[in-house]
């Protein structure tokens, strides 16, 4: 079983500053594999079992190699790394040089994707991807189920939970409820560096390369303007001090 | 010169939502938006003009062949916008959509406007650290962030039926479950009492789940504890990839308040939370904190409310 899986190095956004006008301080920040993406590769090991491959697919900056080795410290075979600076990039485009990178790399059962990234969170890539690719896809899978040339894939809404055929090859982004990422071990991490890491060019896949339609104006801190009272003291005292607050609020009755 | 809107929306339930945005797009530019609805005309739709897209099968409820639909009529019909509920459905939809016209697309905006020849709206960004300010060249699609406009009525109107003929479809929907009737809609909640990981055992739910009910509101519930610990279904879990909520009072217990969780409960009026550890997160988020343990802070908690009351 052959299975592609995209992964993006996202700025943590735990650790993302702002300066003294809210603008946010992009350069430098501290990034990391995108939360669900995680589970997107977990995922990826599942299906291929003991025999089989799995290809790490990145578009990103130099400095994702460190998402990638995390891939492939978790157990993924080897990957490729489409090097330029995606912000630059909506996710049509995006999209078109994953498309193009995973055809050049042969035919693969599962093409795999997390739900949305942890930074911007549209989750338009995996769909996109699917359309460009053709496959089959099933979007927002927790569970999923491969009996020969065929998968049922459970995928959940939010209000109701489908059960949906699809044959196999196909694509299909996950949710985070789906497994349990691993955690690799110092021993794999050393070995990560060895696997193969391909370098390619957006140049290289051709139509990637267009100008986004869409565009980012700008960003900002949001403002959260919290009252952030806070009580301390004996659990009585702090308990009734919290329902007159909540009183003077006009929530609980007075 | 004017500038023709769709509206769409999969499940239909956020249909009049997406026609509140699309009719406040047309009026400040002149022209007019189209409500879409799949298989047959629905009178529950608002919209003065309707466009019911009719194919040989059934088209609702498979996002692929909603595409196709709609990217087949959009080629004879060409409107500027295409603005498709934020809905896990819509996304797919939208995002399709953008791939078989090629046409640029946004993601679950709000505050949308038409400036010189482009749609422009605002999204939240980094687990709404940031507010974004983002565009796109007309013509475009744009998935929109639901459950923050008023609906638009239902209105009489015309119907016109545009026959997209044979549909393929990949996949097949071979089961579809309703998730937990009799369950709260969180998003519709005006008081939401939230668990997180420091409740210690499932059985301590009971707690949450009394005062919950003393409050006349919902319960809901950060990512551990649907997500890794099962306690509670995913339908109760809040934040970035759960629910989005905006009741009147969120109260978060036992929650460290992750960007993520945050994310879900921005919009609340009221932010009330009960944490043992001083340096935790959701403090910052909250308009009113406790800094104590919930199993020794909820007991007096709920005593006060019911005195207040006379019980």
């Amino acid at each position: 079983v052959r299975v592609a899986v995209c992964v993006k190095h996202a700025i943590d956004e735990a650790e993302l500053k702002v300066d003294n006008e809210g603008k946010p301080l992009l350069v430098g920040a501290v990034s990391k594999m995108s939360t669900f993406d995680k589970n997107g590769v977990e995922e990826a090991l599942r299906l291929r079992g003991g025999s089989g491959e799995v290809v790490v697919f990145c578009v990103g900056i130099p400095d994702a190699k460190k998402t990638i080795r995390e891939a492939l410290a978790m157990g993924a075979d080897r990957a490729e790394h489409i090097v330029c600076d995606p912000t630059s990039l909506d996710s049509l485009a995006t999209s078109a040089l994953l498309a193009a990178a995973i055809e050049r790399s042969g035919k693969f059962d599962f093409v795999i994707c997390s739900e949305g990234s942890s930074d911007t969170y549209t989750g338009q890539v995996p769909p996109m991807l699917a359309e460009r690719l053709g496959l089959p896809y099933v979007g927002y899978a927790r569970k999923v189920e491969v009996s020969g040339p065929k998968a049922r894939v459970e995928r959940a809404l939010e209000n109701s939970v489908e059960v949906v055929e699809s044959p196999v090859p196909m694509a299909l982004s996950v949710v985070s409820e789906i497994n349990e990422p691993r955690y690799p071990t110092l021993i794999q991490i050393m070995q990560a560096s060895k696997k193969p890491t391909e370098d390619l060019t957006p140049e290289a896949l051709g139509p990637g390369g267009k100008v986004a339609g869409s565009w980012v104006l700008g960003m900002k801190a949001q403002a959260m303007e919290r009252k952030r009272v806070v009580f301390e003291g004996t659990a009585e005292e702090t308990a009734a001090k919290l329902v007159e607050a909540l009183s003077n609020e006009g929530i609980l009755p007075r | 010169m004017s500038t023709r809107v769709w509206a769409f929306s999969d499940p239909p339930e956020v249909a009049n939502e997406v026609a509140a945005a699309a009719n406040g797009l047309v009026n400040g530019a002149g022209g007019g938006f189209t409500m879409i609805c799949l298989d047959k005309e629905s009178p529950t739709l608002a919209g003065q003009e309707k466009l019911v897209l009719k194919g040989k099968g059934p088209l609702l409820g498979s996002p692929e062949a909603e595409a196709e639909a709609l990217a087949r009529a959009a080629r004879q019909e060409h409107p500027d916008v295409i603005l498709v509920g934020a809905t896990r459905n819509g996304r797919e939809v939208a995002s399709r959509l953008a791939v078989k016209l090629g046409r640029p697309c946004l993601s679950e905006i709000f505050g949308v406007a038409l400036v010189e020849g482009s749609l422009r709206g605002k999204r939240n960004a980094f687990a709404g650290k940031l507010l974004a300010e983002v565009a796109a060249q007309l013509p475009c699609i744009a998935t929109l962030k639901v459950g923050i406009y008023p609906l638009l009525q239902p209105s009489d109107s015309k119907a016109r039926v545009f026959d997209v003929g044979e549909v393929p479809s990949l996949t097949r929907v071979i089961e579809r479950r309703e998730k937990g009737s009799g369950t709260v809609d969180l998003r519709s909640s005006k008081l939401i009492v939230s668990a997180g990981r420091g409740v210690k055992k499932k059985e301590d739910l009971s707690l949450i789940e009394e005062l919950a009910r003393l409050l006349g509101g919902a319960v809901g519930c950060s990512r551990p504890l649907s997500s890794d610990l099962g306690w509670l279904p995913e339908e109760h879990h809040i934040g970035l990839t759960g629910v989005t909520v905006h009741p009147d009072l969120y109260l978060a217990v036992g929650i460290s308040g992750q960007l993520q969780h945050v994310a879900g409960i921005k919009d609340s009026k009221v932010i009330a939370a009960i944490n043992t550890d001083k340096s935790a997160p959701i403090f910052q988020a909250s308009d009113y904190g406790v800094v104590g343990d919930l199993y020794s802070v909820l007991p007096p908690m709920i005593k006060e409310i019911r005195q207040r009351r006379g019980q």
